[in-house]
């Protein structure tokens, strides 16, 4: 009874000093217009390009100042949910389109779409402009994406005989073809990390016309048929049928999947495509590696995308100012610069097509480049319940299935069985 | 049989050293391979080559240094002020007796039932109201405030195990109450202090989330929130300028122990025979 009181009474104090807390005044709205934004590049060659966009902004408006605050990825999202509920939030907010959909669902983020230019809209592909659209408003401006793609060492697929794929696509048949032949002399034909197969799953359940999800909220309903398991049963096939992928991979993180890669262990693996830049920073010299091009299934090429984005705290002061900003921000030259530094793909056809002019020739960029016209809005994204479903059901699901433990029913029992019982 | 005793004694010890240090060393290491060995299959505690890029790239690139002092401020700040609150608190809740006694250990208790991610957000209110959201002086309250009830009950234990007939021997050869507490109790409650301090460091020292949250400006950051930044989104770690970040953060918590370790045991008998 002690324990409760007490309880009670410091719930009171804190309670009392919170709406203390909430009746303060805002800030105030005087003087020339700074704009707080939170940035998240991680690359020293991002941060630098993230900078120099800030300050050739800075430079030709001086009336509208924005300050770049450095965050970090990890705990982020925590970090703006108390934000966002004290009302502190930066003006302009760098995140991932799978981390501000539900923000923008609970209504934190500003609808950009009146501010969105018309040439940017026609410039952004529909499939990506869809991945930020709630509920028919634009809630953030995409930036930079990333791919799944192959990398390859040449040298393995030519000693086995295999011409290397130089089309505008290549099939699931034609990798599992070239993943068979070059599984010799101890070498494994692919190395795919996937201790975390959810997201590789749902990214390329498109291209077997998989969605997982039909609906949004809570209302989204899932859907395991033939489409998303497709992929889970073509890696099982070759992991345990064909024994083309060497099995310690299906454990492991995409980058520990690069060292048997590097090592000659394997002769292709799937990676995400910003790993290009780190091929060409880590692999031992002498390594003759390519990017194949983009992977097609039964429904074409497409991929989901969850592109790196900008977007706008409502309760901002200056949500005209901020949403100028990146309209500025996004331009062909900018996001041109910055996916370049980053090693990721410019989310404007124009970028990419700029990029690809200056960097195609440059080992894997055109592959990576061209994989990018193909991403498609993400089901997913504006699912409730997703994440939940993720680390809870899905990727311990899928990891069973690739251990063996359950088979293809199985596996399609517990996806669906684990999001009814999430989202009843 | 007896000989062998002690060289076995020397040898278990020595394997526990190498047990705990292995880590470190291992980090020592991570922090001058370069990228390409970091991501080889080749496992070896020796460098091929030794790297030394990733202490500058540590260095420089995310303000390292800064923030190190950031982190030092706090943690010294926060250490002395939760020692001087819990040494006299720790003293009463030690030889007090009845119901105040037991709603301090109510209280205690109750302060660590409450997760973290619950409190952040009242806490982030308050301090916003009183100016000290993003600033260190607020973090130097909340780590103070958050390191407090465990130091409180670490110390307390300390003084309980104090027999209080030292404390009566003292007060019988004609000593006042504040001769007591000097002469005799705080010299034996040094290791309690010394180590109830090093607890508080550490968790100053490493603390990431209230920091996370509670910092705004660039300029403010501690080490933990700087050293996060290497870890990039989708799955990009700079390993090696992680690991160089690393090990110059122990650096600090190493000499802070090394400092503190020899009063650990030397007020262990100090006061505790008359003279």
């Amino acid at each position: 009874m002690k324990s409760r009181r007490l309880v009670a009474a410091a719930l009171a104090a804190a309670a009392s000093l919170l709406f203390t807390a909430c009746s303060s005044g805002g800030d105030s709205a005087d003087g020339p217009v700074t704009l707080k934004f939170q940035s998240l590049s991680d690359q020293p060659a991002a941060i630098a390009a993230t900078n120099k966009i800030v300050d050739d902004w800075n430079k030709a408006h001086p009336d509208v100042k924005v300050e770049v605050v450095q965050a970090g990825w990890d705990g982020v999202y925590d970090k703006l949910i108390t934000q966002f509920n004290a009302g502190s939030a930066p003006d302009i907010i760098h995140y991932e389109a799978a981390g501000v959909v539900p923000f923008a669902k609970d209504g934190y983020l500003a609808d950009l779409t009146p501010y969105l230019s018309e040439q940017k809209k026609t410039d952004i592909p529909k499939g990506v402009l869809d991945s930020v659209t709630v509920d028919n408003q634009v809630i953030a401006y995409p930036t930079e994406l990333q791919s799944y793609v192959v990398f390859a060492n040449r040298a393995l697929l030519q000693k086995a005989g295999v011409t290397i794929p130089a089309g505008d696509t290549m099939t699931w048949d034609q990798l599992r073809e070239i993943a068979k032949a070059t599984t010799r002399d101890g070498a494994y034909g692919l190395g795919w990390g996937l201790s975390s197969p959810t997201a590789a799953m749902v990214a390329l359940a498109p291209g077997f016309g998989g969605k997982y999800f039909d609906g949004t909220g809570t209302d989204a309903k899932i859907s395991v048929g033939q489409g998303e398991m497709a992929l889970p049963q073509l890696v099982d096939a070759m992991a345990h049928q064909d024994n083309s992928i060497l099995p310690v991979t299906l454990t492991q993180s995409g980058s520990k999947a690069l060292a048997p890669f590097y090592a000659g262990q394997t002769a292709m693996t799937i990676q995400g495509s910003f790993q290009a830049a780190n091929i060409a920073k880590d692999a031992p010299a002498g390594f003759d590696w390519v990017v194949l091009p983009p992977l097609a299934g039964p429904a074409g090429p497409a991929q989901a995308a969850n592109p790196q984005t900008l977007s706008v705290n409502k309760d901002s002061a200056h949500v005209e100012q901020a949403a100028q900003f990146i309209e500025f921000f996004t331009n062909t030259e900018n996001l041109a610069a910055l996916n370049e530094a980053d090693a990721l793909i410019p989310a404007t056809t124009s970028a990419r097509e700029a990029l690809t002019t200056k960097l195609g020739a440059q080992n894997g960029w055109k592959e990576i480049l061209s994989s990018g016209q193909y991403l498609t809005s993400a089901p997913y994204l504006f699912v409730d319940k997703y994440a939940q479903w993720k680390d809870t059901v899905a990727t311990p699901a899928y990891q069973k299935f690739l251990a063996k433990q359950i088979d293809a029913a199985g596996l399609s029992k517990e996806l669906t069985d684990g999001w009814n019982s999430i989202n009843r | 049989m007896r000989v062998l005793l002690r060289p076995a004694q020397y040898l278990a010890l020595a394997a526990y050293i190498l047990f705990l240090g292995f880590p470190l060393l291992w980090l020592i290491s991570a922090s001058v391979k370069s990228s390409g060995e970091l991501n080889s299959l080749t496992v070896s505690l020796l460098p091929q080559q030794w790297h030394w890029d990733n202490y500058s790239d540590a260095l420089d690139r995310q303000g390292l240094v800064h923030s190190a002092g950031n982190s030092l401020v706090v943690a010294l700040v926060s250490t002395a002020l939760v020692i001087v609150i819990a040494l006299p608190a720790s003293y009463v809740l030690a030889r007090l007796k009845g119901k105040i006694r037991a709603a301090g250990v109510g209280w205690i208790l109750v302060s660590q039932v409450f997760p973290v991610v619950l409190v952040i957000l009242p806490l982030f209110l308050i301090l916003r109201t009183i100016g000290l959201a993003d600033s260190l002086a607020g973090l130097t309250l909340v780590h103070t405030t958050y390191t407090l009830p465990f130091a409180l009950w670490m110390l307390q234990g300390y003084v309980s195990a104090i027999p209080v007939d030292l404390e009566e021997a003292g007060a019988m050869d004609g000593a006042g109450r504040w001769t007591v507490l000097r002469r005799i109790v705080f010299p034996l409650l040094m290791p309690g202090i010394v180590a109830t301090a090093m607890f508080s460091f550490v968790s100053s020292w490493n603390e990431f989330f209230f920091a996370l949250v509670l910092l705004q400006s660039t300029e403010n950051y501690t080490l933990p929130i700087t050293l996060n930044m290497f870890i990039g989104g989708e799955g990009k770690v700079s390993l090696g300028p992680l690991a160089a970040g690393a090990v110059l953060a122990a650096i600090p918590s190493i000499v802070f122990f090394t400092i503190l370790r020899r009063r650990l045991t030397s007020g262990l008998m100090a006061g505790a025979v008359k003279g």
